[in-house]
């Protein structure tokens, strides 16, 4: 059994396989990033004091040796134009490393993203059938898509930022304090109030916003059931009431966004108050120390740069924050997928050749424990090589009997053996591989037909698909289409009908020549002269395989070696054509109504 | 020729009319914003000339009030413009919404058959909200960065002109880097976005088609087959990132130059005293942030250039007309979709003739219907049968004049269905579609959809007469209970029953049935059977059949094949003709009766 998620935690260090180096390597970039964009200032600073003035420059000692080596300050004097030259030197440098951040990032975030994409496909294809069936599709897709992307862009945008603002605001105010510790507090104490300002605010629009997403749902929708509804408008005549109803509803939506955008302003122009102060303090300050020669002017102009560097980062900390408290709930969605169970074959799991006997020994089954039983207490052999018939109604059971043998399900009761092992202890691939089942409603992929039909045999030919077309009577079909076999169905090709769908899945089945073949009612849609042909062509190629027909009409199941009469249920009678035809029973009636029905003309 | 038009903005003029005021304010406030912003460089420019050079903290007070006035007033300048950009985006996204709405209310049944429904509903939805942004953000980045650069650039020259020349080269280098950048972009994410919608597609196909990958052993195919779209995912996704890194860091290095520059030129000037370190300073904050607006003009153009694709689509929307339309004169006496005059409407008896009919769709060529000619006394029944996708339709399209025809007309009463209004027609018709549409909202919303002023009694009984008064029984809340999104919490049979009730409230001269194929469990079939024979009493009635069982009885069973009527007549008469209507009997037939024997 695959490992199960505690907690979110775990979850995203699992996907994080592959991407960690990424990511930890961007944030190392970053911090590098963040170190050269703090230069700039400095070597300002530099050049107002020194090079412009006269003063004694403070800095570090390989500086002083790069300048040493270059001629000393007084080359600098003359030749003041190296320090735009090394200003754009510092910045290629800084450039790059920023560059190196992103593509690192974006490297970190697409494998993450590609790892647990395909983390959640794979998981999904291997889930049991029965978690499709109480699991609602746009639920899972919802997941699968929207719930990845708020997880990636937590980590590679949330989180990376947090980190960049954090390094960045540390850098920064550590070149502050090499300037003016006092001016330095000062310009911190605002963090902290601009951080909880930021995050009081984000709460609150993040509620507004919700409402207003609400709103924007309900008119998204009313103008989805209109549109999918024209007939019934039209038909209503209730042009006027649906345009009442959108226009009311337009005007709640736009008053909702209203709201929220008057929030975001207010929010937007405390904020502006804030910064402004701040930097106005900041300037007040540095007058104030420059006065009393604690700093230079070119101290003060590096400050000032600092100080407007750190502006946005604060300012987006809030948001950052409170927009991280989302992911939660992604996470714990993804979760709910990932911690579901997939199929799992027996430790002991076998393969056995599948041309043997199938018994069905007493076989009861239901979807949940509350539910009723679907199939009662149902026992049958099918001898190997045989063909065995059903016969019943909507609802009788016979296509759950059929997932039963597929090991879609597992039976609530009774055992399914093949050649003698029970299938709870054969491998279920080669279980599956091994049986063939065509579907009253079949589903095709949207690629080529042929592709389509080849799709169980990576190996067959454009031979092979043909040869099981012509088996399916659906050469002449495909010969129609303008592409031919390369006719792409579904979404972007073209739609088949019910009757060519169910010949492409047969066709799909022939060429897998299993060793079981099961047709479940699979020529519902196809007109008797082509049922009759199919199986015709069926019989010949067939040969040594067991198969199983489920069907209404009598004629395809007439020459079965075994038929079972299925009703709510239960086997209510077992024969072949003969002796069932002869007994009181539904078949008969049925026999007689089909025969009558021909006798009508 | 776009540049003339100028982005296709000419055709939305008349929904921004209204809100010239607010967007007067709002584009003065833009530049009024701009100027404080491009101001504050020179407090420091004071703060480095004055107090630091001079060594005095004189006018310090003085200069504490001005900023704080300045900052309080430009607060206010953008608190007052961006609540003026909110409601000029969202008040113009309003109008379009309504606009593009009502205006589908009156197309005709053309529209809707060429359109997906996912193509309409984004017209609506989205493309208003792109235009509304348009007008307001986009305009205002365009009117704020516009200005700030202008404004910047004149207080540069007034302070040293040679450098501001100097400088001024940079801004055409810029603007081609950077829209080198936009192009690569943009194209760079469409077709991540057609990446995503492939991945989508492919989870779509991975859960409903479950249980035919399991069946088939095919997990490990599509896997793989997932796998090489996301693997392209990754690949473009990365590509685009590195074109954004490569702008951003391109960006940052402009701005590193146009600083250079103005640190070499001005440094050697401040060595020569020609310019006080303040000037040079306010200088440098004018290099470095000069490559910012230029950016965001460059970006508003390009987000133009792709919402006039959402105008001209708005616009196509609001230039079709309904090929149904009623003529000057009907309007007149009978009203339009949205003000009837019904003082003026006659009843509808129900007789309905097709004399000498012809119709193809507007969307195809071959004639569907060729000399038509049939007559529908009141009262009488038609079936309408024939394989799914046969076209059996048509007829009832050009009895509800969702198409008309092309020659020959249809008449009503006796006088062609165009001598009087759509709606008034609409009015009298009953539908109950193949696949049940209910509205979300409660059952007496749904079951007044026809008949606004039916009462709850009205409704009771209404249920009562098609057995439908048990479904609502259990619901909980009565005729309150909600039915979900399009009556999900319902089945589809009891949708069908619902949908039934709704018809009969409406009292329709005349009734469409669209049968359902799908298969519903045999209690509900009968339940469905009966309440047709109850709401067909009385009414002339058509009803596309797919269960030929129903047909026995009809009137007039018309059989389609391939779009066109090949055989017509009574049940038995059909039979006799030992033709396709018999063939296809026949082969539901056994179906039919073997589950009833069941």
């Amino acid at each position: 059994m695959k490992k199960q998620f505690e907690n979110n935690r775990q979850l995203i260090f699992y996907f994080l396989k592959g991407s960690k180096a990424y990511f930890i390597l961007a944030i190392l970039f970053a911090a590098a990033a963040s170190l050269f964009d703090l230069i700039n200032p400095r070597i300002i600073s530099f050049t107002v004091d020194s090079i412009i003035g006269s003063k004694e420059a403070g800095l570090p000692a390989f500086f002083k040796g790069f300048i040493q080596g270059i001629g000393g300050i007084a080359y600098l004097k003359s030749h003041i134009y190296f320090v735009g030259v090394f200003v754009v030197i510092v910045a290629l440098i800084g450039a790059l490393f920023r560059y190196l951040f992103r593509l690192f990032n974006s490297k970190g975030a697409e494998k993450f993203v590609k790892v647990m994409r395909d983390g959640l496909f794979e998981h999904i294809v291997h889930l049991p059938f029965a978690w499709f069936t109480h699991n609602p599709t746009g639920d899972i897709i919802q997941r699968c898509t929207s719930d990845v992307e708020t997880i990636k862009r937590f980590l590679s945008e949330q989180l990376t930022q947090m980190l960049r603002i954090v390094i960045m605001i540390a850098l920064s105010l550590y070149f502050m304090s090499t300037i003016s510790t006092k001016m330095m507090l000062a310009a911190a104490i605002f963090i902290p109030i601009i951080v909880t300002y930021s995050l009081f605010f984000h709460k609150r629009i993040g509620e507004t916003f919700e409402k207003a997403d609400e709103e924007e749902g309900i008119l998204s929708s009313i103008a989805q059931e209109n549109l999918t509804g024209v007939r019934v408008v039209r038909a209503f005549g209730r042009e006027r009431y649906e345009r009442q109803r959108f226009e009311s509803q337009n005007t709640i939506y736009t008053k909702a966004f209203m709201k929220l955008d008057i929030l975001i302003t207010w929010f937007w122009s405390i904020g502006d108050g804030i910064s402004g102060l701040q930097l106005l303090t900041i300037a007040g300050l540095g007058a104030y120390f420059a006065v009393k020669k604690e700093i230079t002017a070119g101290d003060y102009i590096a400050f000032v740069s600092y100080n407007t560097m750190l502006v946005w980062p604060i300012r987006s900390l809030g948001r950052v924050i409170s927009d991280m408290s989302r992911a939660n709930v992604s996470i714990d969605r993804i979760r709910y997928i990932m911690n579901s169970e997939e199929e799992v074959d027996d430790k002991d799991a076998i393969e056995v050749d599948m041309h043997g006997d199938i018994v069905f020994d007493h076989v009861s089954f239901r979807y949940n424990e509350d539910s009723p039983l679907v199939l009662d207490d149902v026992s049958f052999i099918i001898k190997k090589g045989t063909t065995l018939g059903i016969l019943g109604g909507t609802g009788s059971g016979k296509s759950t009997l059929m997932y039963l043998l597929d090991h879609l399900y597992d039976v609530s009761s009774g055992h399914i053996s093949i050649n003698g092992v029970d299938i709870q202890h054969i491998n279920r691939d080669y279980l599956r591989k091994n049986i063939g089942l065509v579907l009253q409603e079949p589903y095709l992929f949207s690629k080529s037909i042929e592709e389509n039909i080849a799709i169980g045999i990576p190996t067959a030919t454009r031979d092979d698909v043909e040869e099981a077309s012509k088996i399916a009577s659906l050469n002449e079909a495909i010969n129609h289409f303008k592409n031919g076999y390369k006719t792409s169905v579904g979404e972007r090709g073209v739609t088949l009908s019910g009757g060519q769908k169910q010949r492409t899945a047969i066709a799909q089945m022939v060429i897998r020549k299993t060793p079981i073949m099961i047709f479940d009612d699979s020529l519902s849609a196809v007109d008797s002269e082509t049922d009759a042909k199919i199986r015709k062509a069926l019989d010949e190629n067939i040969h040594d395989a067991t198969v199983i027909l489920i069907s209404h009409r009598i004629t395809t199941l007439m020459q079965a070696d075994q038929i079972i009469v299925l009703n709510k249920g239960k086997v209510a009678q077992v024969g072949n054509h003969q002796q069932l035809r002869s007994q009181e029973g539904i078949y008969r009636k049925i026999c007689d109504i089909q025969n009558i029905g021909e006798d009508i003309s | 020729m776009r540049k003339y038009q100028f982005f296709g903005l000419g055709k939305i003029i008349p929904y921004i009319k209204p809100y010239r005021k607010e967007m007067v304010i709002m584009v003065v406030l833009g530049v009024v914003s701009s100027l404080f912003d491009s101001i504050y460089p020179l407090f420091n420019r004071y703060v480095l000339n004055h107090y630091i050079a001079l060594k005095t903290l004189d006018t310090i007070v003085y200069f504490i009030a001005l900023y704080i006035f300045v900052l309080v007033l430009q607060v206010i300048a953008n608190f007052i413009s961006s609540y003026m950009i909110s409601k000029v985006e969202l008040y113009v996204g309003r109008d379009l919404k309504n606009a593009s709405f009502n205006h589908l209310q009156t197309l005709s049944f053309s529209y809707f058959n060429t359109n997906n429904v996912g193509y309409i509903h984004a017209r609506v939805m989205s493309d208003t909200d792109r235009i509304g942004t348009l007008v307001s953000w986009r305009l205002m980045d365009l009117v704020w960065n516009l200005s700030y650069l202008v404004i910047v650039f004149v207080i540069m020259a007034s302070i040293h002109l040679k450098l501001t020349l100097i400088l001024m080269v940079l801004i055409p280098i810029a603007v081609v880097l950077i829209m080198y950048f936009q192009k690569h972009l943009v194209v760079l994410n469409r077709k991540i976005r057609e990446i995503n919608s492939l991945i989508t597609a492919n989870f779509n196909e991975g859960i409903s088609g479950a249980k035919s990958i399991k069946t088939l052993v095919v997990e490990d195919t599509v896997q793989h087959d997932f796998e090489e779209d996301s693997n392209e995912m990754q690949k473009v996704s990365i590509h685009a990132t590195h074109y954004s890194a490569l702008f951003v860091a391109t960006i940052s290095i402009m701005s590193s130059l146009a600083l250079a520059v103005v640190l070499s030129a001005g440094g050697r000037l401040s060595q020569d005293h020609l310019m006080a370190i303040g000037t040079l300073s306010v200088f440098m904050s004018y290099a470095i942030g000069m490559i910012d607006p230029i950016q965001s003009i460059v970006e508003v153009f390009s987000a133009m250039i792709q919402a006039q694709a959402n105008i001209e689509r708005f616009s196509t929307l609001m230039e079709t007309q309904s090929d149904v339309a009623d003529r000057q004169d009907v309007i007149e006496r009978y009203g339009d979709t949205f003000h009837p005059k019904k003082e003026n409407w006659e009843e509808l008896y129900g007789d309905i003739e097709f004399r000498d009919v012809s119709f193809h769709y507007p969307d195809g060529e071959e004639m569907v219907l060729e000399h038509f000619n049939l007559k529908v006394p009141q009262g009488q029944n038609v079936a309408i049968v024939g394989e799914t996708g046969a076209g059996k339709s048509t007829l009832v399209n050009l009895v509800c004049r969702f198409f008309e025809p092309t020659s020959g007309q249809v008449l009503i009463d006796g006088r062609d269905a165009r001598d009087r209004s759509t709606l008034w027609l609409h009015s009298h018709i009953g539908y109950v579609l193949q696949t049940p549409h209910l509205f979300s909202g409660s059952v007496r919303d749904n079951m007044r959809y026809g008949a606004p002023e039916a009462t709850d009694e009205d409704i009771w009984q209404a249920l009562e007469l098609v057995k439908a008064s048990d479904i609502v029984k259990k619901m909980g809340n009565g005729l309150n209970s909600d039915v979900g999104e399009g009556g999900d919490l319902l089945s589809t049979g009891e949708k069908q029953l619902l949908s039934f009730a709704r018809a009969i409230l409406a009292n329709p001269a005349i009734l469409v049935l669209d049968e359902a194929t799908s298969s519903i469990d045999t209690m509900t079939e009968k339940a469905i059977q009966d309440a047709i024979q109850t709401v067909i009493k009385g009414r002339t009635s058509f009803m596309i059949a797919h269960r030929l069982s129903t047909v026995v009885d009809a009137d007039v069973i018309l059989v389609v094949r391939d779009g066109k009527i090949v055989e017509s007549g009574k049940h038995a008469e059909l039979m006799e003709q030992h033709g396709y209507y018999y063939e296809l009997y026949s082969r539901q037939f056994e179906e039919i009766q073997t589950e009833k024997a069941l």
